[in-house]
């Protein structure tokens, strides 16, 4: 019987672990018979492109996360990005606005990660207000309105990166596959990718292994300010244009897919791969969704409800694992409340 | 036992896609062997649809007699006029009756009954819930089998929206453009997917109109300029006045400020501009930037026009009330329940009349006469026109 409960509660941890492969696997099986025209290798191909934006986000947000650091500014970056890469192309040409943009991205990291390690700023705090500076700075470097370019050679290579080179992939998902596997490779094989891990688990132990935390949390936010920013340019390229407001969502997207994906909010702990697809299983969702004819209303609301079992599943976790380490903060509490009446009212 | 377990969901994940991939092909030529009714017959059975009966929640005729203008000759170099200039904003006025057509399909000609329409807007909004059901009232009409999407203001969802849309290959797109300049490409995808595709309610970029059918919607600008003139005779023509903007990105954004800005700067030049906030469509954040004009331009502030007349309203007339400032004329984009009701109660001068029903049922009537052969004109604008105290109540129950 013992040996029965063990197994199940082994096998729930397991399918817990792989959570994101379990709805990824649930989503896949279920839309093709019940969303009209879902598995057709051009929807297919659709829901992949439609991950590649906050995907390419969720890679260095996610490697922020798990050095115990939240970056707000991800989607404002993201929009720097696009505005950039088209708004200079005319003046820099193509490759030069693509890596301006790219580099503008990196100093919004940059300046984030000092902020948090040199002036001790809560990352909250800290991106919060890097967020609104970046927001007031892109409307008036655009007038609040959008930017654009269409010339043939534009259109040409919009083209280029929005049709597949073979079924599914488009050279916009390619890049993005080639850039998550590249990320989860640092992360898994080499030791400072590992580093990250032991920063976000617990940085006094970082540094008595003679790692410096405040590098690994300032290349963090380098990172993901750069992440965010090649995000945006491939899509401003894939569209021609970019819009003062196109990372406004993408925030609360990418917070929701990284937890889903299985990464703390504490640290220490997360991948970047489970968080890409758990951006392509939300889109897979929404997508079958779109074809079920679901209100969007109601898209939001399956959505919230996902991330709020998943948060609530990983505060309980969260407590019972302290609990096994014998840390029992509300002891006191939990003793109060099982002692008799009388006791209590003495 | 971890490895195995994660080997077999991901097979499973695979396994899933596989047969995902394998099993659509027979749905979708299903779809496509579907019964085609003879062409002709559709086509004269389709061009009997009286649609002149239907109304609107506000007891307007659904269809309104629509509007047309004869632009003026374009400038030669718009950008280098001053804003205050009409003629710096030609572009973005007169997007698409210009414009040369591309890739356009030829009209079936075999009527609009029984089609299959995807219809993309661009997010949840009472207003759009109105313009949902107008365009719901057309469609049952011709019996389309009509689609509405919502991308709930994302750009990115749009997108793939779009191409949702294009992979089911529907018989006409109807889209309203999140923004202005992606809209082209937007089209563009659409035209070379050889989908008609007709635009409607925000103006998009001059060059998307190219691969569009048509345009459908509000004159935006036409009726800021009347409200512009109405606004300014109650003012007697002088005085400073500040503008709550709509969301950037969009062309309200600049029709709506501009429009009587520009207006203003010939028909009423002692008129001064002072200020333009895009505060968002937020009561709180609206009263708060009102009351901060209040504060600085003091009693120079005589006139407020705002972008929105329910939200942005709210906060201007909270505002005005706690500054006791009930002298300052405000004018609005209507014509929500909030709005009229304003007008009522004398906070707000004027607002503009834009039936949402119709600005829906517009765009897919233009399709339904492209599907029955007729000409579509590429751009359509409902009427204009500027509702007051004397008329409000001819306009309720509000449609949204």
């Amino acid at each position: 019987m013992t040996m029965h409960k063990e197994r199940i509660t082994s096998l729930l941890a397991a399918l817990d672990r792989h959570r994101i492969y379990v709805l990824l696997a649930l989503v896949f099986a279920i839309m093709p018979f019940v969303a009209h025209g879902f598995g057709t290798v051009n929807n297919l191909t659709t829901v992949l492109k439609s991950s590649c934006l906050n995907a390419t986000v969720a890679i260095g947000f996610t490697l922020v996360l798990i050095c115990g650091e939240l970056d707000l500014t991800i989607g404002a970056t993201l929009t720097l990005g696009a505005m950039l890469t088209i708004g200079l192309q005319p003046h820099l040409g193509r490759p030069g606005s693509f890596a301006v943009a790219v580099a503008a991205g990196a100093l919004v990291g940059l300046c984030n990660g000092l902020i948090v390690t040199k002036a001790r700023v809560n990352s909250f705090i800290a991106t919060l207000g890097s967020m609104t500076i970046l927001q007031g700075i892109l409307y008036i470097y655009s007038h609040g309105s959008s930017v654009s370019v269409t010339g043939p050679a534009d259109f040409r290579l919009a083209d280029f990166l929005e049709k597949p080179l073979v079924p599914l992939l488009t050279p916009r998902v390619l890049i993005t596959v080639a850039l998550v596997a590249f990320a989860q490779g640092v992360l898994t094989w080499t030791r400072p990718g590992r580093n990250f891990f032991l920063v976000g688990g617990n940085r006094e132990t970082a540094w008595f292994s003679g790692i410096n935390p405040a590098r690994y949390v300032v290349g963090a936010f380098v990172v993901s300010g750069a992440g965010a920013a090649v995000g945006g340019a491939l899509f401003g390229l894939s569209m021609c244009s970019a819009t003062p407001n196109l990372g406004a969502s993408c925030l609360m997207d990418v917070i929701a897919a990284t937890i889903v994906g299985g990464t703390a909010m504490t640290g220490g702990k997360g991948s970047v791969l489970r968080s890409a697809l758990a951006v392509l299983t939300f889109t897979a969702m929404f997508n079958g969704f779109n074809a079920l004819g679901f209100p969007s209303e109601l898209k939001i609301l399956i959505a919230g409800l996902v991330l709020a079992l998943v948060v609530i599943h990983e505060a309980a976790a969260a407590r019972r694992h302290e609990k096994a380490r014998g840390r029992r903060p509300m002891l006191m509490e939990e003793l109060r409340r099982k002692a008799p009446p009388q006791e209590r009212e003495s | 036992m971890k490895s195995q377990i994660r080997n077999t969901v991901v097979m499973l994940a695979a396994g899933a896609m596989l047969a995902g991939v394998s099993g659509c092909g027979k749905q979708q030529s299903a779809a496509a062997g579907a019964g085609r009714a003879d062409a002709a017959a559709n086509l004269a059975e389709s061009l009997k649809v009286d649609l002149s009966g239907i109304k609107s929640q506000d007891g307007q005729p659904l269809l309104l007699a629509l509007e047309t203008k004869t632009p003026p000759p374009r400038p030669k170099d718009p950008d280098a006029l001053p804003e205050t200039d009409p003629g710096h904003w030609y572009d973005m006025e007169y997007a698409g009756w210009n414009t040369a057509k591309e890739n356009i399909p030829a009209s079936p000609k075999d009527g609009a009954i029984g089609k299959r329409v995807i219809a993309i807007i661009n997010g949840d909004h009472p207003y759009l819930t109105a313009y949902s059901a107008g365009m719901k009232k057309v469609a049952e009409a011709y019996r389309m089998k009509l689609r509405i999407l919502s991308p709930n203001w994302k750009v990115d969802v749009q997108n793939q929206m779009l191409d949702e849309a294009v992979n089911e290959k529907p018989d006409l797109i109807i889209l309203i453009a999140l923004d202005a300049k992606v809209a082209i490409l937007q089209v563009r995808k659409v035209n070379q997917a050889g989908i008609p595709i007709i635009l409607s309610n925000m103006h998009p970029d001059n060059e998307a109109m190219r691969y569009a059918i048509c345009w459908t919607g509000p004159d935006d600008w036409g009726q800021f300029r009347m409200l512009a003139k109405v606004w300014a005779d109650k003012l007697n023509r002088k005085g400073g006045v500040a503008y709550v903007r709509h969301a950037p990105g969009g062309s309200p954004f600049f029709a709506r400020t501009f429009g009587p800005a520009s207006e203003l700067t010939a028909y009423a030049p002692d008129i001064k501009t002072l200020d333009m906030q895009a505060p968002g469509f937020e009561a709180a954040k609206t009263q708060q930037v009102v009351s901060d004009w209040i504060m600085r331009f003091g009693d120079k502030l005589v006139g407020i026009c705002a972008a929105d007349d329910s939200a942005q309203a709210i906060g201007i007339a909270e505002a005005c009330k706690k500054a006791g400032r009930s002298d300052i004329v405000v004018v609005a984009a209507g014509n929500s329940k909030v709005g009229m009701d304003a007008v009522k109660a004398g906070e707000i001068h004027a607002i503009t009349y834009q039936s949402a029903e119709a600005d829906g049922a517009v765009a897919l009537k233009a399709g339904a006469d492209w599907f029955n052969g007729l000409t579509v004109e590429p751009v359509r604008y409902l009427p204009k026109h500027v509702i007051t105290q004397t008329d409000v109540d001819t306009f309720q129950p509000a449609q949204w």
